[in-house]
C-alpha cells in the first residue's frame, strides 16, 4: 500500500507526462499553423464600434481593412489613387459627375456577385445611417447604375470622389442582402462581415486577449497564388513592454504602435525590419485669435519663433518630423518651401517688445490644454512651455480627457476656454481639404477651430481649391500652397510637428509597406511569410 | 440565524444603493458630454441633442437614477459608451477572466501564506521568521508591474520557462478548438477533456496568478504570525502545553485557530480589491480582465461602465463579507450571529 505522499506524487508526475506527450504530436502541425498565420497587436481594443462598415469609425480599420474593400485605394508612395473594386475612373462636368467601372469576377464573402446596383446599394445605406465617417459621401446628389457594371456619381459640388472612394471608413462595399430579410445592423453586431476583402472573419471574441481571427477567403478575385497568410489573428496587448516580449519570441507579426525607444531596442536585431514613415499626422497649437494678447498678430508671431521645434523632435527621439506648412510630407498640396518658422528667440523677443510684452515687459499668461494620456502631445506642450518661459511667457499646461478638452474650446462663456489648445490632426480621407476646412474654415460657433480665426479671403481661397481638387488637381496644389502661405503670416495656429510611424516586423515577414493613409493598417493579403 | 442573514442582506443592499446613487452623481459632475462621445467627432449640433435623448442624459438626475436603478433590478445595467454593447454581458465576458485570475491568486496566497505564517511564528526570531518577515515586506511594497516584468525577465526571456502572456496560446487554441461553458479556459478545458490548452492556460495562469497572491499572501503571512504570536500567551494555550502536546500541534492545531477569523476576513476584502484593481497585472500579462475594462472605460468617460464595475465590486465587497461573517460564526462559536 503506498503512502499518501507517494500516491501525491505519483499523481503529479503522470500529470505532467500527460502534458508533455499530448503536446509532442502536434509540434510539426503547431508550427505549420503558426507559419500560416499573421499575428497583430494591437494597443487598441480591435472593434471597439461594431462590425458594421457603414458607422465603423475607431480601429476598427485594421481589421476592417482586411475584410472590405473600396471602389479606389491611395497609394501613398506615388501620392495617386489606384483602382480596386473599381477597374477605372473617370470625372467630368468639373468634377462633379464621376463614373466608376467595376472589376469583373468579384464576389462578396455572402457568395453573391458584385454589381454596380449592389455597390449604389451600400454607398446609400451608408448615407442614409449618417453615422461615422459617412459625411464623406456629402457631394453625392444620385448615383445611377447605367450597366451591371458601371457606377455614375452626380454630385452636388465638385468633389474629388476618387480620393473620397479611398477613405479608410464609410467607404466599404458591402453585401446589403446578407441579413436577407433580416435586420442587416443586428446581423453585422453579431460579428460577421459581408465585404469582398481577401479575409473574412473566423471567430470573433469581444473583450477578450485574441479578439478577432480572420481567415483566407477562397473565392478572393485577386486569387491565392504564390505563399501567402491563411489567417490574421488581432490580439489586444496593452503594454508595449509585453508586445516586445511577444515579437522576440515570434508570437506575434506586426507592432504599429511601439515607444520611440522601444523602438530604438530594435534596430540593430538581424532578425527584425524596422521602419520609418512620415505619417499624415500632425500637429498643433491652436492659438485663440479672439482674446489679448493672442489677438495680436505679433505676440502670434513671436510664439511661433519661440518655440524650440528642434527640441520637440529631440524629446519624441525620431517619433516626430518638423512640421513646413498645415498639409504633412507625402499628400499632394505639402511643401518644403514654405516661409515657416524656426526657432529664434532674438526675434520672437522684438516682436514681443514691439507689442509691450517680452522680457523686462508686461507678463503673459496663458493656459494651454492638450489630451490626458497623450504622451506625444504631453512632451510637445512641455517643450513650449520651458522654450516660452525666457520670454517672460509663462504657459499653465492643463492635460484633459479629450471630450473635456473638445468641450471648453466651445464653451459658450468665452472666459472658459483655452489659449492655446494642442491639436493632433489626420484626415478621414487623403485630401488637403480635411485641415482647412476643420481648423481654419470660419465655424460660428466653433466645432473643431479652436483657434476662433475667421478670415472671409482664406474662407473663399479654401472653396476654390477644394473644386479644384475635383477637376485640376496640379491646380489645386498652387491654391493650397497660397493658403499656408497667408496661414503662416496670419499664424492662427503654430504648426510644431508631424508623426513619423515607426514599426517593426521580424524578417520573417515580407513585402510590408507602411501607407500613413490607412493608419496602422498592415495589408496581410500582400505579405508573404519567409520559412 | 435566518434573521440575522436577511438583516444583512438588507443592509447590504442599501450600501450598495448608496454606492451606486454616489457614483452616478460623480460621473454626472465629471466635465465633458457622453453624449459626444456616442456620436463620435464629426456629429452635429443636432445628432448630439439626440444622443443626449436617446442616452436620457436630457432628464433630471433624478430620473436618470430612478431609470437606472430599476434598469439594474431587471437586468439591464445600460450600454456602454465605448463598446456599444450592455454592460452586463460585457461585464460578464471579463468577469470570468478576472475571477480565474483572482481565484487562482487567492488560493496560492492562502496556501503558501498560512504555512508562512507558521513557520515564522513556530520560529520567531530566528532566521526563518527574519525571511518571511523580508519576503512579507517586499511582497507587500514592490509594485506588482515591476514585479510583473521581472518575472517576465526571469521566467519567459532568460529560461524560457512561461509564456510571456495571454490566456493561452492562439496556435494551440486553433488546433484544439476549445467548446466554451464557463469561459475559463482551465476549466473549460479540463471539461472538454482538451490536455494541449489546459497545458496552455495553466501555464499561461502562472505568472499573472503569483503577480496578483503577492501582496495577500504577505498579508496573510503576517496576519497569521501576529495571530499565533499573541495566542501563545492566552490560558488555553499554556494549558495545551502543560498537558504536553508537542509544538508542532500546539502550532498547527491549537494556535492556528485563532487565526482563521482574520484570514477569512482580509481574504474577502482582498478578493473584492482585487476584482478590479488588477489592471496594471492584467495590462502587462495581457490578460482580458474587469480591471482592463475599468481602466478604458474611465478613460473614454463611459460613464454607463464605470457605473456598472463599481455596482458589480460593491456586490462582491457586500456579498464576501456576509459570507465571511457567516463562515466565521461558524468557525467560532464565541462570535454570536445576533
Amino acid at each position: 500500500m503506498l503512502g499518501i505522499r507517494t500516491r501525491f506524487l505519483a499523481l503529479a508526475f503522470a500529470v505532467l507526462m500527460l502534458f508533455v506527450l499530448s503536446n509532442c504530436g502536434s509540434t510539426s502541425k503547431l508550427a505549420q499553423v503558426q507559419n500560416e498565420t499573421f499575428t497583430y497587436a494591437a494597443n487598441v481594443e480591435i472593434m471597439p464600434g461594431g462590425w458594421d462598415p457603414s458607422t465603423d469609425y475607431s480601429s476598427e480599420l485594421i481589421a476592417m481593412a482586411q475584410m472590405y474593400e473600396g471602389l479606389t485605394r491611395y497609394n501613398a508612395v506615388d501620392k495617386k489613387v489606384e483602382p480596386l473594386l473599381a477597374e477605372s475612373f473617370d470625372s467630368s462636368n468639373g468634377g462633379k459627375q464621376w463614373t466608376f467601372t467595376l472589376r469583373s469576377g468579384v464576389k462578396f464573402h455572402t457568395g453573391r456577385p458584385l454589381t454596380a446596383l449592389a455597390a449604389k446599394a451600400a454607398i446609400e445605406r451608408t448615407i442614409k445611417l449618417g453615422q461615422g465617417a459617412a459625411y464623406i459621401w456629402d457631394p453625392v446628389k444620385s448615383i445611377d447604375t447605367p450597366d451591371a457594371h458601371t457606377l455614375v456619381f452626380h454630385l452636388k459640388y465638385a468633389a474629388p470622389l476618387d480620393l473620397i472612394a479611398s477613405a479608410g471608413y464609410a467607404s466599404w462595399i458591402f453585401d446589403t442582402k446578407a441579413a436577407g430579410s433580416g435586420d442587416l445592423g443586428k446581423w453585422f453586431a453579431a460579428g460577421r462581415d459581408a465585404g469582398t476583402g481577401p479575409y473574412t472573419v473566423d471567430t470573433w471574441q469581444p473583450g477578450q486577449e485574441v479578439q478577432v481571427t480572420l481567415k483566407a477567403f477562397p473565392g478572393y478575385w485577386g486569387g491565392w497564388s504564390g505563399t501567402r497568410y491563411q489567417r490574421v489573428v488581432f490580439r489586444y496587448v496593452p503594454a508595449a513592454t509585453t508586445t516586445v516580449q511577444l515579437l522576440k519570441a515570434g508570437d506575434v507579426n506586426a507592432e504599429m504602435q511601439l515607444t520611440p525607444q522601444l523602438w530604438a531596442s530594435f534596430q540593430n536585431d538581424p532578425n527584425f525590419l524596422t521602419t520609418s514613415t512620415p505619417s499624415y499626422y500632425n500637429f498643433f497649437a491652436m492659438l485663440n485669435t479672439q482674446r489679448a494678447p493672442l489677438s495680436d498678430v505679433r505676440v502670434r508671431q513671436a510664439i511661433a519663433y519661440g518655440i524650440n521645434y528642434d527640441g520637440i523632435v529631440a524629446v519624441l527621439k525620431g517619433n516626430a518630423v518638423k512640421s513646413s506648412g498645415i498639409v504633412p510630407a507625402g499628400l499632394f498640396g505639402h511643401f518644403d518651401d514654405l516661409p515657416n518658422y524656426t526657432y529664434d528667440p532674438t526675434k520672437a523677443e522684438a516682436l514681443l517688445r514691439e507689442a509691450g510684452y517680452g522680457p523686462g515687459g508686461k507678463n503673459i499668461k496663458l493656459v494651454l490644454t492638450y489630451e490626458q494620456g497623450d504622451n506625444f502631445e504631453a512632451m510637445t506642450s512641455a517643450v513650449i512651455k520651458s522654450s516660452l518661459a525666457p520670454l517672460n511667457i509663462d504657459v499653465g499646461v492643463r492635460p484633459l480627457q479629450w471630450s473635456v478638452l473638445w468641450a471648453k474650446t466651445q464653451a459658450s462663456d468665452l472666459s472658459q476656454r483655452q489659449d492655446i489648445a494642442i491639436y493632433g490632426w489626420y484626415p478621414d480621407y487623403p485630401d488637403p481639404a480635411s485641415w482647412f476646412v476643420n481648423l481654419f474654415e470660419t465655424q460660428n460657433p466653433p466645432v473643431y477651430n479652436a483657434t476662433y480665426y475667421s478670415n472671409q479671403t482664406v474662407d473663399r481661397m479654401i472653396g476654390e481649391a477644394m473644386k479644384l481638387t475635383a477637376s485640376d488637381r496640379p491646380k489645386a496644389e498652387t491654391q493650397y500652397r497660397d493658403i499656408q502661405v497667408k496661414l503662416l503670416q496670419d499664424v492662427p495656429a503654430v504648426p510644431l510637428v508631424g508623426m513619423v510611424y515607426q514599426r517593426v516586423l521580424p524578417r520573417s515577414v515580407s513585402g510590408f509597406q507602411d501607407d500613413p493613409a490607412y493608419p496602422d493598417v498592415v495589408f496581410v493579403y500582400q505579405l508573404t511569410p519567409v520559412k | 440565524m435566518r434573521a440575522y442573514i436577511l438583516k444583512r442582506i438588507g443592509l447590504g443592499l442599501v450600501v450598495v444603493l448608496g454606492v451606486v446613487l454616489v457614483t452616478f452623481v460623480i460621473a454626472r459632475l465629471v466635465p465633458g458630454d457622453p453624449a459626444v462621445a456616442w456620436v463620435g467627432l464629426h456629429a452635429t449640433p443636432r445628432e448630439i441633442q439626440q444622443a443626449r435623448h436617446t442616452l436620457g442624459l436630457d432628464r433630471p438626475l433624478y430620473a436618470q437614477i430612478v431609470t437606472y436603478v430599476k434598469g439594474v433590478a431587471s437586468g439591464n445595467w445600460g450600454t456602454s459608451i465605448h463598446t456599444k454593447r450592455p454592460v452586463l454581458s460585457d461585464i460578464g465576458s471579463r468577469a470570468a477572466a478576472s475571477l480565474e485570475l483572482v481565484v487562482t491568486a487567492m488560493l496560492l496566497a492562502l496556501a503558501l501564506g498560512i504555512p508562512l505564517g507558521l513557520v515564522s511564528a513556530r520560529w520567531h526570531g530566528r532566521l526563518p521568521d527574519l525571511l518571511v518577515r523580508l519576503g512579507a515586506v517586499v511582497g507587500v511594497s514592490m509594485p506588482t508591474f515591476w514585479m510583473a516584468m521581472i518575472l517576465q525577465l526571469v521566467f519567459f526571456q532568460r529560461l524560457g520557462l512561461l509564456p510571456v502572456a495571454g490566456e493561452y496560446d492562439p496556435s494551440v487554441a486553433y488546433l484544439n478548438p476549445l467548446v466554451l461553458y464557463t469561459h475559463v479556459p482551465v476549466i473549460d478545458a479540463l471539461l472538454n477533456g482538451n490536455w494541449p490548452m489546459l497545458q496552455s492556460s495553466l501555464t499561461h495562469l502562472v505568472m499573472p496568478a503569483v503577480v496578483v497572491a503577492a501582496y495577500p499572501m504577505a498579508v496573510i503571512a503576517r496576519m497569521v504570525r501576529a495571530s499565533i504570536l499573541d495566542s501563545l500567551g492566552e490560558d488555553h494555550i499554556r494549558m495545551v502545553r502543560a498537558l504536553g502536546f508537542s509544538e508542532r500541534a500546539v502550532f498547527g492545531r491549537f494556535a492556528l485557530k485563532s487565526t482563521l477569523n482574520p484570514v477569512l476576513a482580509v481574504t474577502a476584502l482582498v478578493f473584492a480589491y482585487s476584482l478590479a484593481s488588477t489592471f496594471l497585472v492584467e495590462a502587462i500579462f495581457d490578460w482580458p480582465g474587469l480591471g482592463m475594462y475599468a481602466a478604458d472605460s474611465i478613460r473614454s468617460l463611459d460613464t454607463p461602465a464605470i457605473i456598472g464595475v463599481t455596482l458589480l465590486v460593491a456586490l462582491v465587497y457586500v456579498g464576501s463579507n456576509l459570507i465571511v461573517d457567516i463562515a466565521q460564526a461558524i468557525i467560532d462559536p464565541r462570535i454570536r450571529l445576533n
